[in-house]
C-alpha cells in the first residue's frame, strides 16, 4: 500500500469478507478500545493530529525563522532546546513538532488520492464484470509487480519538486491494494439480493454504484486507509529524502534530507538526526495499530455473525 | 584541493564545482567481478612513498579535449604540460617556454621552449606539438569541446624551429599567459600519438596506460570513478616531485572522505561542510585550514530581460525592471547572517564581482556605494517609489500588482536551500513575498536562457583570468532574438561596462587592467543584477603526520590561506619522514582487527547456516 | 500491496484436460507470456513517463553553451527528436531489447555499461541482505508460530512492527552516526563510513580485499536485513500456524515424536512451500529499500545510480534503472509463479 514500504511483514490485509454493514459505532469503538494496542494507536494517532493542529497556537513563526533564531548553532540539547538546535540556531523540538503538519497533510492527501483512485478503478471493475473489469485488473495486477520507489522517484522527476508531485507519485504507487480489496467486496455485494432487486426497479449502473454498492464497500475503504496513512507518511519521507520534495518547509524528511547534507553525520549531531526518525516511528506504529485493530473488531464481527 | 584553480572558461564551472564532492557525487564503481585479476594500485614496490588525496569529482575521461571536471582536469594537468604555470600569487611564470616576447603591436607573441624535452615514451617534445595541439582546437569543432573559446581571438599558431612558437593574435590579447597553465589552461599533447586518434577524438577517452605525456606525473593507473594513480617524474625539467606517487581517489560523499582522512587513508580533503571543518579541528594530527575563495554565491535579478537587439524576452516580472526595487533588495538582505549561520563564520561577505581568491582583481564598493543590510532604508526607499505596504503585509506597485517574486533554486544544492529561507525572511520584512521554487540544474538554466524567471541562485567559480566570468556580463552575451546563442549571465547589458570590457582585453600593463576591471564591478555593483551574498572560503584539512609542505603562500592576516593549486601542490608535497608508506598503510588497514571481526560474522553465520541445515537433516535420520 | 502478494494460484486442471507434461507447457507459456505483456507495457509507461515529458534532452546536452539553432536541429536529429512519436517508440522499444539503454551525457558513457558497472554491488548487498534474513526470519517465525501467543512470538511480532515503521534510510543514518562516525557517545568509528572498499587495497580475491568488502557490507547489510528479516518471520510464522492444525502432525505426535522433531521434520517442511515463492515476490519492495540504504552509505550500486541521476537530471540514466529493476521485478515475479508450480505438491499432479 505504499510507494516504498512494500514490506508486508506490516499490517495484515484487511480481509476480503469485510461486513456489509456498518457496525454500529459505539459498540465498534468500544471493541476497538478494549485492545491495549488499538488504545495506544488511537492515542498516539489523536495526540499527533491535536499536536499538528494546535501548533500554531505555541509555536510562534519566529520559533521557527531562521533569522529570528537566537539559539547556539548545531548545539546538542541544553536548557531551553531539550532536543538540541539546527545549524540556523533552531530548537529541533519545535521543528520535529512543526513538521508534522507537513508529513501529516501530504500523508492524508496522498492516502485521499489513493482511495478515490482506488475505490473507483475496483469499483468499476467489480461492477462491470466482463471485459472492462477483466482489463481493469489486468492493469492492476501489472502495477502491484511494480517496483514502488523507483516508479516514484521516475514520476516525481518527471512532475518537478514539491509536495503535490510527491502526493501523485505516492497515490499512483498505492492504488492498486485499494482497487483489489474494492473490487472484491463490490463483487461480494454485488451478488445480495437487494441488488437485483434494484436493479429490477430500473436503477442505472451509475445509481446502482453510487446509492448500493459504495455506502457498503465504504467502512472496507476507511479502514484500508488508516494502513495507507502510515505507508504514505513513510513514503513521503522517503522520497523528501531523496531531495523530491520542498527543500524550504519544514517536513520530517526535509529535516533529515538537511541533516544528511549538510554533514550531521560527520559532526556527529544525534540529537537533529534521531528526533524526526522517532516521531515517523511513532505515528507510522501509531496508524498501524489502529488499523490492525480495526481489521480485527471487523473480523471479529464477521466470525460472530 | 575543491579550491584547485578553475577555468573561468569553462560554461561548466558555472554551479558545478559548489555541487562536486559533497552532493551531486558519482558512484566510485567497483566492481567486484571486474576485480579479479584486476591489478592493485599499489602493488609496486614496497618502498614507495603515495600522496593520497580526494577526486574533486567524477573522473570518467582523461582526453584534454572533451574533459570539464576538476577531478580530471587536476590529473590531466599534471600529465601533460602548459606553456606557463601560476606562481604563489596567481602571477604567470614559465614552465614549457622559458621566456615570451610580443611585438609592438601587442598581436605576434614569440614563445622559447625549453630545449631537449622528452614525452615519457622517449620522443622529443618540441614547440611543433604545441602548434599541433593550437592548431587542432583552432580547426576541429570537436577538440574545441573544453577548451575552444581560449584560442577563439587566435589568427594562427606556429613553430618554425623546435623551441620557437608563434601565435599571432587577431585582436590585443591581455590574458595571453594564462592561456596554457595546468588544469584551467590549454594542456600540449604529443603529435605523435594524438594524431591518430583525432577522427576518433569524440570517443576516446585516453585511457591507454601509461598515457604518454609529460610533466611532473605520468598517469600509470585507472579505475573509473574510483581513483587515478600518477607515478613522480624523477627527471622533470624544473624539479622532481617528492612523492613516488599520487593516487587520486574518489568519493561518492564528502563523510566518507572526512573519515577516509581520520583513518589515514587520505593525507588532504578539500570541500568540508562547516559541521564537518568543526568536527577535524579537535583532532591532534590534522590541521585544517581555509583557503581564500575563488568563486562566489549570489542571486540574480531579472533587470528585464531582452534580446540582443532590445526586444523583451520571458515572463520575469517588470518591476523588478525598476533599480529602486533592486537596490531595496540589496538593502534588505544582510549578508554577514549569511556568512554566520549558513557558512558556520567560514567566508567572506559579498559584495565584488571578483572572489578574493584573486586579490589583485578583488574589489570592495566605497561607503557612498555599498548598499549594506540596512531594511529601514529599504522601506523608505520602497515607499518613497511609489511601493505602498498591502494590508497582507505585500507591498503594491502604483498599477495595483503586489511585489511578489519567484526565487529559483537548485534543488541540488544544499546551501541553496540553506539561504532560501533567509532571503525569504527578510524580504518579508520590507514588503516583498518570494515563492520559493527548487528547480533541477537543467531546468534552471533553460529558464535562465528563456528569461522566464524573477530571482535566481546564482553561483560562479574561476581560474586566474578572469576575462569570462567578465564577458556573461556584456551585451553581446544577451540571445538573439529567436532566443539562441544566448551565454548571459543575468541580462545584464551596460554600454560602459562594454567598453570597458574590451579595453582591458587589450591593457598588457597588469595594473592599469586591475583598475579598467575595478571601474567594471562598480557597474555590476551598481547595477544590481548580481547580488554576491558570499565568498565561500575553502575547509580543508591536512594530515599533518603523514604530508608536509603541502601548502602553498602563507596565511594572510584574516588566517586563509591563498588559494591552492593542485599541480603545485602535489609537486611540491613531501611525506613526513617516518610516516607509513603506501604498502604499510595498506597493509595495516587490511590486518586492522575490526576487518577480521567482520569476516568472523561472515563465518559464523555461513557455518551457522550450514549447521542448522545439518542438524535438521541429522534429526530426520534419528527419527 | 497490503500484505503479501499472493502468487497467483494456478487452477489445477482436471484429469481430462489432457497428460501432465502438456499442461505444464502451457502453464509455462501462459506465465511467459503474461511476463512479456508486462514487459511491453513497461515499455509503453517508461516511455510515456521520459520520453513525452516536457523536457528537451538536446537544452541539457549542450547545457548553456553556445550553440547556434543549425547545430541543435542537428542535434535533435541525431537523436532522432524530429520523428514521429510511433517511429521514435519503435526504435526506443528495439534499442531496450537489443540492450542499448541510451547514452548518458552526464558520465559519457552508454546507460548500459554504466547500470552493468554497477549491478555486481547491488546484488551482492540484496543477496547478502536477503540470505541473512531469511535464515533470521525463518529460525524466528517457526519458534514464534509453533507456539503462538508465547513469549517469543510476542516479541517478535512487536519487533516486526516496529521495524515496519521505521524509514529505511533513518536506521541507515543512525547506525552510520553511531557506529561509522566517532563522535557520539565515545564509540569509535568501527565500520567505514560508506563506499564498498578501501582505496587501493589490493582487488581480487587477495583476503584483504574479501574482508575489506566485508567490512564495508556490514552496515548497510545490517541495516537492510534489520528492515527485510520482518517480513519472514511473518510469512513463516503464518505457514507454520497454519500446519500446526492439520492432523498429520497430531499422527506424527502420535509416534512418539518429540515436539521439536514434529516441527522440524514435518510442520517446516510443509510450511515452507509457500515461503519459497514469495521470497521471490519481495524483491520488487527491497529494491526500494536498497535504493534509500545504498544512498546513505553510498554504496556503488545501481540505487546509488539512480539518486544520482536523480539529482542532475539525467534521465536516459534515470530511464534505464527504472526499466531495468521493473524488468528484474517481472522476471523475479515469473520465477516465483514457476517455482510455486514446481514446488508445490497440491498444484503439481503426481
Amino acid at each position: 500500500m505504499s510507494a516504498t514500504q512494500e514490506r508486508p511483514a506490516g499490517p495484515t490485509p484487511v480481509e476480503e469478507k469485510a461486513p456489509s454493514r456498518l457496525v454500529p459505532v459505539g459498540r465498534f469503538v468500544l471493541t476497538l478500545l478494549r485492545m491495549p494496542s488499538g488504545l495506544f494507536g488511537v492515542v498516539v494517532m489523536l495526540g499527533f493530529v491535536v499536536m499538528a493542529l494546535t501548533a500554531p497556537l505555541y509555536i510562534h513563526p519566529d520559533d521557527l525563522s531562521v533569522t529570528q533564531a537566537t539559539g547556539p548553532l548545531l548545539a546538542p540539547p541544553q536548557h531551553g532546546y531539550p532536543l538540541g538546535t539546527d545549524p540556523a540556531g533552531r530548537s529541533v523540538l519545535l521543528l520535529v513538532i512543526w513538521g508534522s503538519r507537513t508529513s501529516l497533510a501530504i500523508g492524508v492527501m496522498a492516502t485521499l488520492l489513493t482511495m478515490v483512485l482506488g475505490a473507483t478503478i475496483g469499483l468499476v471493475a467489480g461492477h462491470y464484470q466482463g471485459r472492462t473489469g477483466r482489463l481493469l485488473m489486468h492493469v492492476t495486477d501489472w502495477f502491484i509487480a511494480l517496483p514502488g520507489l523507483p516508479l516514484a522517484i521516475a514520476l516525481a522527476a518527471v512532475l518537478g519538486q514539491g509536495a503535490a508531485s510527491i502526493t501523485i507519485a505516492i497515490a499512483v504507487t498505492s492504488w492498486t491494494g485499494t482497487a483489489r480489496l474494492v473490487r472484491a467486496q463490490t463483487l461480494a455485494v454485488g451478488a445480495r439480493p437487494f441488488i437485483e432487486r434494484a436493479r429490477a426497479l430500473g436503477a442505472t449502473d451509475t445509481q446502482l454504484i453510487t446509492r448500493q454498492v459504495l455506502p457498503n464497500v465504504m467502512p472496507l475503504i476507511l479502514v484500508s486507509s488508516t494502513l495507507t496513512v502510515a505507508s504514505a507518511i513513510l513514503a513521503e519521507a522517503t522520497l523528501t529524502f531523496l531531495g523530491l520534495g520542498d527543500p524550504t518547509s519544514v517536513s520530517w524528511g526535509s529535516l533529515l534530507n538537511n541533516a544528511f547534507m549538510q554533514g550531521a553525520v560527520t559532526a556527529g549531531a544525534w540529537w537533529y538526526l534521531i528526533p524526526p526518525g522517532i516521531a515517523i516511528l511513532i505515528i507510522v506504529l501509531g496508524f498501524t495499530l489502529v488499523g490492525r485493530a480495526v481489521e480485527h473488531a471487523l473480523n471479529a464481527r464477521v466470525q460472530s455473525r | 584541493m575543491t579550491m584547485s584553480a578553475r577555468g573561468s572558461t569553462r560554461w561548466l564551472s558555472r554551479r558545478r564545482k559548489v555541487a562536486a564532492l559533497a552532493v551531486a557525487g558519482l558512484a566510485a564503481a567497483t566492481v567486484l567481478a571486474g576485480q579479479l585479476g584486476a591489478s592493485s594500485a599499489q602493488a609496486s614496490s614496497s618502498s614507495d612513498t603515495t600522496l593520497t588525496v580526494p577526486a574533486d569529482t567524477q573522473m570518467t575521461t582523461f582526453n584534454p579535449f572533451l574533459s570539464y571536471y576538476d577531478g580530471e582536469l587536476n590529473v590531466i594537468g599534471a600529465i601533460y604540460p602548459a606553456l606557463t604555470m601560476l606562481d604563489n600569487n596567481g602571477e604567470p611564470i614559465p614552465y614549457l617556454a622559458d621566456s615570451w616576447t610580443t611585438s609592438p603591436d601587442k598581436l605576434t607573441w614569440t614563445f622559447k621552449i625549453h630545449p631537449g624535452l622528452k614525452w615519457s615514451d622517449g620522443q622529443p617534445l618540441t614547440a611543433k606539438d604545441a602548434a599541433w595541439t593550437f592548431n587542432l582546437i583552432m580547426h576541429n569543432a570537436t577538440a574545441a569541446t573544453s577548451n575552444g573559446s581560449l584560442v577563439a581571438n587566435f589568427k594562427s599558431v606556429t613553430a618554425p624551429d623546435d623551441t620557437t612558437l608563434v601565435i599571432t593574435t587577431k585582436k590585443p590579447q591581455a590574458n595571453m599567459l594564462y592561456l596554457s597553465i595546468p588544469v584551467s589552461g590549454i594542456p600540449i599533447v604529443p603529435e605523435h600519438i594524438w594524431q591518430s586518434h583525432v577522427a576518433g577524438l569524440k570517443n576516446y577517452r585516453n585511457m591507454d596506460l601509461p598515457v604518454v605525456g609529460y610533466g611532473p606525473f605520468v598517469l600509470t593507473g585507472f579505475k573509473t570513478n574510483q581513483y587515478a594513480e600518477m607515478t613522480a617524474n624523477k627527471g622533470f625539467f624544473l624539479g622532481a616531485p617528492h612523492y613516488d606517487k599520487v593516487v587520486t581517489n574518489y568519493y561518492s560523499n564528502s563523510d566518507a572522505a572526512a573519515a577516509a582522512l581520520t583513518s589515514g587513508e587520505l593525507d588532504q580533503i578539500g570541500g568540508l561542510t562547516p559541521a564537518q571543518y568543526k568536527a577535524m579541528s579537535s583532532r591532534s594530527n590534522v590541521e585544517t585550514y581555509q583557503t581564500q575563495s575563488n568563486g562566489w554565491t549570489a542571486i540574480e535579478i531579472n533587470p528585464g530581460a531582452q534580446t540582443r537587439s532590445g526586444k523583451p524576452l520571458g515572463t520575469g516580472n517588470p518591476i523588478l525592471k525598476d533599480i529602486r526595487v533592486r537596490q531595496a533588495i540589496a538593502l534588505g538582505i544582510n549578508r554577514q547572517e549569511l556568512v554566520t549561520k549558513v557558512l558556520g563564520g567560514n567566508g567572506i561577505v559579498g559584495a565584488g564581482y571578483l572572489p578574493p581568491g584573486y586579490p589583485q582583481f578583488f574589489w570592495k564598493p566605497s561607503a557612498s556605494e555599498a548598499l549594506n543590510y540596512d531594511p529601514t532604508r529599504a522601506k523608505q526607499m520602497l515607499d518613497q517609489a511609489g511601493y505602498k505596504m498591502g494590508s497582507n503585509g505585500v507591498r503594491v506597485a502604483p498599477d495595483g500588482k503586489p511585489l511578489e517574486f519567484r526565487l529559483g533554486i537548485h534543488s541540488d544544492d544544499a546551501t541553496d536551500a540553506a539561504i532560501a529561507p533567509y532571503l525569504k525572511e527578510w524580504m518579508s520584512a520590507i514588503g516583498i513575498k518570494l515563492d520559493v521554487n527548487a528547480m533541477s540544474f537543467d531546468q534552471l538554466n533553460n529558464n535562465l536562457a528563456k528569461g522566464d524567471w524573477d530571482i535566481l541562485m546564482d553561483g560562479w567559480s574561476t581560474g586566474p583570468d578572469p576575462t569570462y566570468l567578465l564577458s556573461i556580463q556584456t551585451c553581446g552575451t544577451l540571445p538573439e532574438d529567436n532566443g539562441s546563442n544566448g551565454n548571459t549571465d543575468a541580462f545584464f547589458c551596460d554600454k560602459k561596462y562594454d567598453k570597458l570590457f574590451a579595453q582591458q582585453q587589450t591593457q598588457f600593463d597588469a595594473q592599469q587592467r586591475a583598475a579598467t576591471i575595478a571601474k567594471m564591478q562598480s557597474i555590476l555593483y551598481a547595477g544590481n543584477a548580481d547580488l554576491i551574498l558570499f565568498y565561500k572560503n575553502g575547509l580543508d584539512a591536512l594530515r599533518t603526520d603523514q604530508v608536509t609542505d603541502y601548502l602553498q603562500g602563507t596565511k594572510a592576516a584574516n588566517g586563509f590561506y591563498p588559494l591552492q593549486h593542485g599541480f603545485t601542490s602535489w609537486w611540491k608535497a613531501a611525506p613526513v619522514a617516518g610516516a607509513a608508506t603506501a604498502s604499510e598503510k595498506a597493509s595495516q588497514q587490511s590486518s586492522d582487527a575490526f576487518k577480521w571481526i567482520g569476516l568472523g560474522v561472515l563465518v559464523v553465520l555461513v557455518v551457522g547456516g550450514a549447521v542448522f541445515l545439518l542438524r535438521r537433516r541429522t534429526a530426520a535420520e534419528r527419527e | 500491496m497490503s500484505l503479501v502478494v499472493q502468487p497467483e494460484v494456478p487452477t489445477v486442471s482436471g484429469p481430462e484436460e489432457g497428460p501432465e507434461r502438456s499442461d505444464f507447457w502451457v502453464y509455462l507459456a501462459r506465465k511467459v507470456g503474461a511476463a512479456i505483456v508486462s514487459f511491453i507495457m513497461l515499455l509503453v509507461v517508461g516511455f510515456i513517463i521520459f520520453s513525452l515529458m516536457p523536457s528537451d534532452p538536446v537544452s541539457a546536452l549542450t547545457r548553456g553553451r553556445p550553440t547556434s539553432d543549425a547545430q541543435m536541429n542537428h542535434l535533435r536529429s541525431e537523436l532522432g527528436l524530429d520523428k514521429p512519436l510511433w517511429e521514435r517508440f519503435l526504435t526506443f522499444v528495439g534499442h531496450t531489447l537489443s540492450g542499448n539503454l541510451g547514452y548518458s551525457y552526464e558520465y559519457h558513457q552508454p546507460v548500459s555499461t554504466l547500470i552493468a558497472d554497477r549491478l555486481w554491488p547491488t546484488l551482492l548487498l540484496m543477496g547478502s541482505s536477503t540470505l541473512i534474513s531469511i535464515w533470521l526470519g525463518m529460525w524466528l517465525g517457526i519458534r514464534a508460530g509453533w507456539h503462538p501467543g508465547s513469549a517469543l512470538d510476542r516479541s517478535a511480532s512487536a519487533v516486526s512492527l516496529a521495524l515496519w515503521s521505521v524509514p529505511t534510510f533513518w536506521l541507515g543514518l543512525i547506525l552510520l552516526v553511531v557506529f561509522g562516525s566517532g563522535t557520539v557517545a565515545g564509540i569509535p568509528a568501527i565500520f567505514p563510513a560508506g563506499g564498498m572498499q578501501t582505496h587501493g587495497t589490493a582487488g581480487g580475491l587477495a583476503l584483504s580485499h574479501i574482508t575489506d568488502v566485508a567490512w564495508h557490507l556490514v552496515l548497510p547489510c545490517l541495516t537492510l536485513v534489520a528492515v527485510i528479516f520482518a517480513q519472514y518471520v511473518t510469512i513463516m510464522r503464518s505457514s507454520i500456524i497454519d500446519e500446526r492444525g492439520n492432523p498429520y502432525l497430531l499422527t506424527a505426535r502420535a509416534k512418539g515424536l518429540r515436539d521439536e522433531v514434529v516441527r522440524r521434520r514435518h510442520a517446516v517442511p510443509n510450511a515452507l512451500l509457500p515461503s519459497v515463492t514469495v521470497i521471490f515476490l519481495q524483491i520488487g519492495g527491497m529494491i526500494g529499500g536498497a535504493i534509500t540504504v545504498e544512498v546513505v552509505y553510498s554504496w556503488p550500486g545501481l540505487g546509488y545510480l539512480t539518486f544520482t541521476a536523480l539529482r542532475i537530471p539525467d534521465l536516459q540514466l534515470l530511464e534505464g534503472t527504472f526499466i531495468v529493476f521493473s524488468a528484474a521485478v517481472i522476471v523475479c515475479n515469473l520465477i516465483a509463479d514457476l517455482l510455486y508450480r514446481a514446488l508445490d505438491p497440491r498444484v503439481r499432479r503426481q
